[in-house]
């Protein structure tokens, strides 16, 4: 049953992915959306504009950002979990997001985003590369982390991270414009989003994903402790090295697209676990269904929520993940595993 | 030459020098045990022996070449290690576990072979360990634990065996067992190097024990003439005499 999890998740992916094309507080909805698709496919003829240019060119491209953003995000989280034999590394623990958040400021209110739609995730992979890079040198010690220092220089420098974006974002303040677009890019969100961004989220999804996936023995073996990955054939500080660099070019693209997505990495690797056990090589499908399963309702429930809210999809995923947490903080306090 | 060896290994730590030209050397066919205080040295000796850790001096040599020459694969599938931690963070089952050790013969993404199940099933069973396989690893006893560790070197079926404090959490009986398991593997041709505090439990098995001191190989030799009563008085700073009482007892299974 186990074995066959990741194909259901992939089932309800598709429902989820369906609901959010139908469901928004305006039209068009079900109908029209099973219309669109059929004429899409050539099953029948023509097909309302409106509908078409909504469906097509608005909520596809969004529904693909968050899916692929949550799976990459998902993905990124389990790689830095086994990466640092740490069931508390995700990408927004040890600063990478808060990296790739930072980067991706720079470019929105210095409006050297408006050049490229590559610049953001450029910059935002910069940002992440050097934040992570910064908690390898902390936190290590020859190659190897201690927890408390693996998590002290992670809330050290989302913290320095933080507060250096909130000074750049500040200095946009004169600029209405830009320092409302970077405060809401920041928040986490999916409005406007392109075919550009789609193709990218999913670029990056595939590039980094792709070079993570069959490692999954490899991810196995680094939650083993150094010197036993080693004596059974893997060089760990090199495996992590480049595992982690992969998990930072999954967070900064999907960071760069949909702005800061809270507990998605760290909560989402533990619900798969719970599924399906440790092991990678069906850990790793399943939690990147898992994440963009999250991501797809979690933008659902934005987009159905009263206007009035103007709900940020990181607030939502924060609002879902912290109560989530703090179950399973409950849950290993009674002796089960994080 | 089929065997692993220390060459004038010495190795700084810091600010620390833990091994000062230490040479030693592993053939199939024999169990060495390794012993000395804490902080010694044995646990460092180890790590380069298995390529671990880079020697600021000497160096470690498989099978006449030196250990950093081999491929990762190439070397796991001719030196297993059992490191004295053997603490995992995650809720693995110990056949999953145990099935690492496979990792070395297996390509990338290849899936398990039948070769593979049946060494799997070997290292449980000569283990004792079949019946709590498919349990999670936290739920399992310190000693269970080290089992399950034990087997997934015997897994790798390297020929050299190198284990950090492997009774440490075993009960008597599995302890025992556990010695007399490295002295068959041993008598069928393996290479086994144990660095245990155990010395009642090991020398008596063993073909040769390595004393270390402060860094240095003080004596490398037969178990009675290495543990002579002014060798463990050098080494460990205590007294020792044979017994004619009540303690020790000579267990056996």
């Amino acid at each position: 049953m186990r074995k066959k999890l990741p194909l259901l998740l992939f089932v309800v992916l598709l429902l989820v992915a369906v609901m959010h094309l139908a469901f928004a507080r305006e039209e068009p909805g079900l109908g029209s959306l099973f219309d669109w698709l059929f004429a899409w496919t050539g099953a029948t003829g023509d097909v309302d504009q409106i509908d078409e240019f909504v469906f097509g060119a608005i909520r596809t491209p969004r529904m693909l950002v968050a899916a692929f953003g949550g799976a990459a995000l998902a993905l990124a989280g389990t790689v830095m979990q086994a990466s640092f034999r740490n069931p508390l590394a995700s990408p927004d623990i040890i600063g990478t997001a808060a990296g790739a958040a930072f980067g991706g400021a720079l470019v929105i209110v210095f409006k050297l985003a408006d050049m490229s739609v590559f610049a953001t995730p450029i910059a935002a992979l910069f940002g992440a590369v050097g934040v992570t890079w910064l908690v390898f040198v902390l936190a290590g010690s020859h190659g190897r982390f201690s927890v408390a220092n693996l998590l002290l220089a992670g809330i050290a420098l989302n913290t320095l991270f933080g507060a250096v974006t909130s000074f750049v974002v500040t200095l946009s303040f004169d600029n209405y414009t830009a320092s409302s677009r970077v405060l809401f890019w920041l928040m986490g969100g999916l409005d406007a989003r392109t075919w550009e961004h789609a193709w990218i989220t999913a670029g990056g999804f595939f590039l980094f994903g792709l070079m993570v996936w069959p490692r999954a023995r490899e991810l196995d073996l680094l939650t083993l402790r150094d010197d036993s990955a080693h004596s059974l054939g893997v060089d760990a500080p090199r495996a992590r090295r480049s595992l982690v660099w992969c998990a930072c070019g999954l967070t900064a693209t999907t960071v760069a697209n949909s702005g800061g997505i809270a507990f998605v990495g760290l909560i989402v690797p533990h619900l798969a676990r719970l599924m399906v056990g440790p092991a990678h090589r069906l850990l790793l499908p399943t939690a990147a269904l898992l994440g963009a399963i999250s991501m797809v309702v979690s933008d659902l429930g934005c987009r159905v929520s009263p206007a009035s809210w103007n709900l940020r999809l990181g607030v939502v995923t924060a609002i879902a993940g912290a109560p989530y947490f703090l179950y399973l903080l409950s849950r290993q306090r009674r002796g089960a595993a994080l | 030459m089929r065997n692993l060896a220390a060459n004038m290994l010495s190795v700084q730590l810091g600010s620390r020098t833990v091994l000062h030209g230490v040479s030693m050397n592993l053939a199939p066919g024999e169990l060495v045990l390794l012993a000395g205080r804490n902080g010694a040295g044995k646990s460092t000796l180890l790590r380069c022996l298995i390529g671990a850790l880079e020697p600021n001096a000497g160096s470690a040599q498989l099978h006449g070449q030196l250990i950093s020459s081999w491929s990762d694969p190439d070397r796991a599938r001719e030196v297993a290690f059992v490191p004295q931690d053997t603490d995992v963070p995650f809720d693995f089952t110990g056949r999953e576990l145990v099935t690492m050790g496979r990792h070395p013969h297996r390509r990338r993404s290849e899936s398990m072979r039948p070769e593979d199940t049946a060494a799997v099933d070997r290292a449980l069973n000569l283990l004792d360990a079949s019946s709590f396989a498919d349990r999670s690893v936290m739920t399992l006893s310190g000693g269970e634990q080290r089992r399950i560790a034990v087997a997934r070197s015997l897994a790798t079926e390297a020929g050299l065996l190198l284990l950090d404090e492997p009774t440490n959490n075993l009960d008597l009986e599995h302890a025992l067992q556990l010695v007399k398991l490295l002295r068959s593997l041993a008598d069928e041709g393996h290479g086994v190097l144990v660095a245990s505090h155990d010395i009642n439990l090991f020398a008596p098995h063993s073909d040769r024990v390595v004393l270390l001191h402060e860094g240095r190989a003080l004596v490398d030799a037969p178990p009675q003439e290495a543990l002579a009563a002014e060798h463990i008085e050098t080494v460990f700073g205590v007294q020792s005499r044979t017994p004619s009482q009540f303690f020790p007892r000579e267990f056996t299974l």
